[in-house]
């Protein structure tokens, strides 16, 4: 019973909090300064003056972020095996794949267009899932993983730059185009992607910055 | 009424960018994470001021210049942006025309209309109004990453339309200068400081001096 009370307790308080006299936090959108203190599980901390997120408290967060990653993981090296589009013009087949893409603006003389493509549709997504997975998995057992600070600062870095799902649009884009001329249609790459998109969304929002944050400096202690 | 609320800058308090961390802004760096703290964004105005400039310089010659070269039988067309969602029109690919105007014209100009305003409003030039004014920003940095549907086409058509003497497709110099107002765009919407519109607002309703410096209470709720 008194196990059950504690787990109860511990339940309702949020993650583990750094050993501090006052938390403070501040709105990134007005700059108003908080007092900081946890709030329970599914509850949200809002900026007194503009209404702005300050933290969140997510349930599960790091069981529901080391699963969405793990999975957007594998979902991109299926990604990255099979090809996006299928077409059938006359007696050739050509298929697109990611890499492909890439390479062919930098055949062309385009290498800037390559990068940028092999950035935010390769590198971006790999160091969001990849970083989120290598933070998050020792954390379920109170761990810092070596260089966690750095990968996390990094996959912050990396999420505005995340463009799968616009790169998505791109191929159903293309596809149209491309209808009037051949036979073409969906690989298993763009249903791999489609999933690396929503699992990649569905980890990020599993996490909040602030609680990740404060149980990494928690673990590191 | 403004005074109800203390700035952590006003305490000589940054809330670090990446991991959210408020520290004293002298000790340089982050205690946590090790990123640069800033009271504000530093030459937040200038540096969105002079990206824009730049991306709107860009977006004349992106819309100009070919973004491909399609060789059909040996008849050679240049595609630029427009000419791409025109022949989508034609066809009766409304939907397809639509979302092409909005991500490859519309936004690019919002955005830089948008951004400008902001930074009018961040210098006190027009009214800050920063509840709808952020709500604005907030927009423009959601909206700007949709623009590279354009050269993620062009990428897949290069990619995949090899097909000896029947067809084949190449980049164009348009590809070049639309990716850099995208990208522009994005930098500049990066670099521009929304808590400086509440700052300007703060000027204009000065605190009286013995306001109160408690940290506001916070709102729960999901
Ligand atoms: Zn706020
Ligand atoms: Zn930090």
């Amino acid at each position: 019973m008194k196990g059950a009370i504690s787990k109860f307790r511990r339940s309702m308080i949020s993650w583990p909090k750094p050993r501090e006299d006052v938390r403070f936090s501040a709105c990134h959108y007005c700059d108003t300064l908080h007092e900081a203190p946890p709030v329970r599980e599914g509850k949200s901390a809002r900026c007194a003056r503009c209404g702005g997120l300050l933290y969140e408290n997510q349930p599960a967060s790091l069981r529901r972020a080391s699963a969405f990653s793990l999975a957007a993981l594998m979902l991109m090296a299926l990604g990255h095996v099979f090809p996006f589009l299928i077409m059938d013009a006359a007696t050739l087949q050509k298929k697109l794949t990611l890499v492909g893409a890439a390479m062919s603006l930098m055949a062309d003389g385009f290498q800037a267009l390559g990068i940028a493509i092999f950035l935010f549709t390769m590198v971006a997504p790999l160091l969001l899932a990849g970083g989120m997975i290598y933070v998050c998995l020792p954390l379920m057992f109170g761990r810092a993983a070596p260089g966690a600070f750095l990968v996390a600062k990094w996959m912050y870095i990396s999420e505005p730059w995340n463009m799968v799902e616009v790169f998505l649009l791109g191929v159903l884009v293309s596809l149209l185009k491309l209808a009037k001329v051949a036979d073409v249609h969906f690989g298993v790459g763009f249903w791999a992607f489609a999933g690396v998109m929503l699992c990649t969304a569905a980890a990020v929002s599993g996490i909040d910055r602030e609680e990740l944050w404060d149980r990494l400096e928690v673990a590191k202690l | 009424m403004n005074s109800r609320f203390p700035k952590a800058a006003d305490r000589g308090l940054a809330g670090c960018r990446t991991c959210g961390k408020v520290s004293p802004v002298t000790m340089g760096c982050c205690p946590r994470c090790g990123t640069h703290l800033h009271l504000r964004k530093p030459d937040s105005i200038r540096n969105t001021v002079a990206l824009m400039i730049a991306a709107t310089i860009l977006y004349i010659p992106s819309h100009l210049l070919p973004i491909m070269t399609v060789v059909e039988l040996g008849d050679v067309t240049h595609n630029t942006i427009i000419s791409g969602m025109m022949t989508f029109w034609r066809t009766g690919a409304y939907p397809i025309a639509i979302v092409i105007f909005t991500a490859s014209i519309l936004i690019p100009l919002l955005k830089i209309i948008a951004l400008s305003w902001l930074c009018a409003a961040a210098t006190g030039k027009v009214h800050p109004s920063p509840k709808t004014l952020g709500r604005l920003y907030w927009f423009t940095e959601l909206l700007g990453r949709w623009s590279m549907i354009d050269i993620f086409v062009v990428g897949i058509l290069v990619s995949i339309v090899q097909l000896g003497n029947y067809m084949s497709i190449t980049p164009g110099l348009g590809a070049i200068a639309f990716a850099g107002v995208v990208l522009l765009t994005m930098f500049a919407a990066m670099s521009f400081e929304p808590r400086l519109l509440w700052d300007r607002l703060d000027d204009m309703n000065p605190a009286a001096p013995d306001a109160p410096v408690e940290a506001a209470t916070l709102e729960s709720g999901s």
